[in-house]
This record gives C-alpha cells, structure tokens and sequence, in this order.
C-alpha cells in the first residue's frame, strides 16, 4: 500500500530542503508519495528540478503566499 | 502515468484541505510600485547618478528574485547535488556580458578615450586567494552570497538579514586589515588584464572557449551523475 | 478583472523564470551599467561603509584606517547613505526583489527557525565580509564583473570560491543542517 509521508521543511535556508528531500525519498519504497513543504523561492525550482531528473513523478502546488508543497512519487 | 496522476491529485486535495485562503498581495506591489517611483524622483532631485542607481539595483534585483539566481548554487551544486542547471546559466552570463563589457571597452580604446570599469583589473596575490576561498564557505554556510543576501532581505528571510548585518561586521573588520593585505600582499599582485597578454580579439576567444569547455564540463557532470545511479 | 489568469501576468510576474533568462537579463544589465555608470555592478563595497557609519554611531572612528583614507572614500562616508550610489543601488536590490516577490504574491516573513540558522548566519556572513574585502569584492563585483571585465583575478577569484563552496558545503552538511 503506498504511503504518503510529509517532510516539512518550512524556514529552512538553502540548500537545506533539497538535501533533505534527497535522503528522505532514500529510505521511501517505491510508489510512496513524499511531500515536501517549503517557503523558499529557490527550493520550489530546485527540489522538483532534481526529483524530475532522477525520474520521479513531480508535482508542485502553491498552497499559501510563499508557501509550496512539492509532491513526489518514486518511481525509480 | 495517469494512473500515478490521480494519486497526486488525490493526497493533494485531503492535505492541503486546509488550505488558507490565499491573500491577494498585488495592491502591495502596487503601491510599493509607486513608492519606488517616488522615491527614485526624490532621488533625482539631489543628482541623476542616484536615480540611476536605484533603477538598476531594483531591476537586478527583480530579475534575481523572479528567476531564484544564485550564485551560491552555481558554486555549491555540483559538489552537494550533482546539479549543474545553476552553474551552466551563471557561465551564460559570463560569456554574454564578457562581450557587452568588451564591445564597450575596445570602444573607449580606439577612440583613445579612457577605458571604464579597468578598476575592477584586480591584483591576484594571497588576498584574492584567501578572500575567495572563507567567501565560498561563508556563502554556502549563509545560504547566500553577497546578491543572494540582498535578495532575501527581499524576500522576508530573518535569516539573511541577520546574515547581512554580519556582512557588514565583516566588511568593515576586512577594512580594518585591509592595509595589512595591501602592504604584504596585494602591491605585489600582479593585475592582468587579459587583452594585455592576447590582444583584444585573442582574450574574447580565449575567454569565451574556457567557458565553453566549462559548459560542456557541467553538462556533463550533471548527467554522468544520472548515469551512474541509473546503472544500479 | 481576473488579473490572475491573464498569460502576461502568469509569464511575466507570477511564473519564476528560467535561469537562462535571468542569466541574459542579468548580463544585459551588467552591460547597461557598465555604459551608464563607467563601472560593472559591484555589491559588497558599500557595506564597508555601513559598518563604518554604524561604527561612527556607537562612537568609533575609521579616519586613521587605510582602507577608508582616499579623498573619495572620505567623501562618500561623510555624504552618507542616501548619498552614496553603491548603497542606494543595493537598498535598490532589496526592494526590487520585495517587488518581485509582492507581484507574485508569494511574499512571506521567513522567522530564523533555529540557533544553528543563527550561527550560520553570524558565521558566514563575517566570512562573506572579511573575504570580500581583502578579495576586493564578492560573487557580483570580483567574480561575475571581474572575469567579464577580462580579468584574470576574476577566474582566480572563481577557482578558489568553488573550493570553499565544497568546504562550506561539508561544514553546512556537519555542524549547520
């Protein structure tokens, strides 16, 4: 049953979501749903950037003024 | 793929059921708009330099906040994350401006007029070496260099601004021991200005092949990443 | 009048653009900065002289130091803030980045959330201010318009703040995540 686990990393500086994000979705099976929760204007380009480029499915939404949730499948 | 879609879509609609009602700031924007033009009027009244300062800087400072510009990423990702897309856009503006900068100067030099901007042909000595390198760390550490901060403040960080207040700190114990630096060090740096050793066409091309190469470099280090994890 | 639907608002104010597009607008301003004002842009010099008016202020005194001994750099410190190019320009970067980001509705106070973020921020803003000085400027001033300026302190510049970036990077991962 996939799960969905949220990471929030509100009020973190660069490059801290990011990093984060990365050794979260390590320890995810596959088809499990991380959703990461981010105020920085950089991590909304870089978090989906890189989770696209591993080859993950990415979705983002803006959910307040400067607020984002990044939701990624893995699928790899 | 669709099928992991609704799935998505699904989580997105039960977490963000509580969702605020987002506040409309563009009437802000608005009005800080007309503060800006104010301001910058003001600031022509006491000399036209000023004025133009003050359009430049916002207008940098528009385009660093709507495009997330980082320097600091450039210098970072490739080491941290294996991601490249920050260093190989901060190469682009290396290559474009080189040729703005130069266009500009070649300009000044045959028409035997003064070249702008040569004090910026900095001496490399130990300064430059020892400067660079507790910059790079304190940029990364600061999650922002100098722009970076600036944008930040921008932005609402807390974090920057602190870290800004400490950049001046730092500024001024740096110009503090500034004298110390120049009489041991930076009289005996060398400047080198590059058309000075390749001719003006030589340094362009050679300036903008290094950055070439470069390019290429990042390009593929970010993708010999990938290429390595997807072999597991 | 549904402003926030309309594609110009989405393209232009509301959608982050692509590093490439800010790489070329950057440079073009650079370009047009350094046409307008016979100097490339420069970020770090002016808040040598913040610290020296803030010094002032709590009673120091930065008239014997050499870094601020020049005519010019006398002028500017007793012009002041509103009077010094370098410092409108940066209060100029601030504010356009808060445009930026009010146009977008995105704007939101970011409270620091911890005391590593503190010690982060304390740490790495004295080594950006220490460095960029006797380095005789920052990312914008010794990196981006020295190497396009045709320096070759510009590409030294670069070499050694890549390898402190990966020593920061191993101290941020260690001591500040």
């Amino acid at each position: 049953m996939a799960k969905e686990v949220a990471l929030d990393c509100m009020g973190e500086a660069c490059p801290v979501p990011l990093i984060k994000t990365e050794n979260a979705l390590k320890k995810l099976d596959l088809g499990d749903v991380l959703v990461v929760q981010i105020d920085h204007s950089c991590a909304m380009k870089n978090v989906p950037e890189w989770a696209r480029k591993e080859g993950h499915n990415v979705e983002i939404e803006e959910v307040d003024d400067g607020e984002w949730e990044i939701f990624i499948e893995k699928t790899k | 793929m669709s099928e992991s879609n609704t799935s998505i879509r699904t989580s997105s609609r039960a977490r963000t059921g509580t969702k605020k009602k987002k506040a409309n700031q563009l009437p802000f924007g608005v009005v800080l708009i007309a503060g800006m033009i104010a301001f910058g009027i003001y600031l022509a009244t006491i000399s036209a330099k000023l004025a133009l300062f003050w359009i430049l800087g916002g207008c940098f400072g528009f385009i660093l906040q709507k495009s997330r510009f980082c320097f600091t990423a450039s210098m970072r990702d490739p080491y941290l994350t294996g991601s490249t897309s920050v260093t190989r856009a901060v190469l682009i503006a290396f290559a474009v401006t080189t040729i703005g900068f130069t266009a500009i100067k070649y300009g000044a030099y045959i028409k035997g007029l003064p070249i702008p901007g040569q004090g910026y042909i900095a001496p490399i000595s130990l300064a430059t070496v020892v400067g660079a390198f507790i910059f790079g760390i304190g940029m990364v550490i600061a999650g922002g260099c100098a722009s970076g901060t600036l944008m930040r403040v921008g932005e609402g960080f807390g974090m920057q601004l602190l870290s800004l207040f400490f950049f001046v700190v730092g500024s001024l114990w740096g110009a503090h021991d500034y004298g110390w630096w120049k009489l041991n060090f930076m009289m005996n740096g060398p400047k080198i200005f590059l058309p000075d050793v390749f001719g003006w066409a030589g340094a362009v091309a050679v300036q903008l092949l290094v950055i070439a190469a470069l390019y290429i470099a990042a390009d593929k280090w970010e993708n010999r990443k990938l290429n390595a994890d997807s072999n597991h | 009048m549904d402003i926030k639907n309309n594609k110009f608002y989405q393209m232009w104010f509301k959608n982050a653009w692509t590093y490439v597009v800010g790489a070329v607008l950057l440079s073009l301003f650079q370009i047009v900065t350094l046409a307008t004002t016979n100097d490339p842009w420069g970020v770090s010099g002016p808040f040598a002289n913040w610290g020296a008016w803030l010094y002032r202020a709590v009673g120091g005194s930065v008239d014997k130091w050499y870094y601020f001994s020049s005519k010019g750099a006398q002028a500017t410190l007793a012009g002041g803030f509103f009077k010094d190019a370098g410092s409108i320009r940066n209060l100029g970067v601030i504010v356009g980045a808060l445009l930026a980001a009010l146009l977008a509705s995105q704007f939101k106070f970011k409270k620091i959330k911890s005391v590593k973020q503190v010690a982060a921020a304390v740490l790495g803003g004295l080594l950006m201010g220490y460095g960029a000085r006797i380095a005789a400027g920052c990312n914008i001033g010794a990196l981006f318009s020295g190497i396009a300026s045709l320096s070759l302190s510009g590409w030294v510049f670069a070499l050694f703040l890549f390898l402190g970036a990966m020593a920061g990077s191993k101290l941020l991962v260690k001591y500040f995540m």
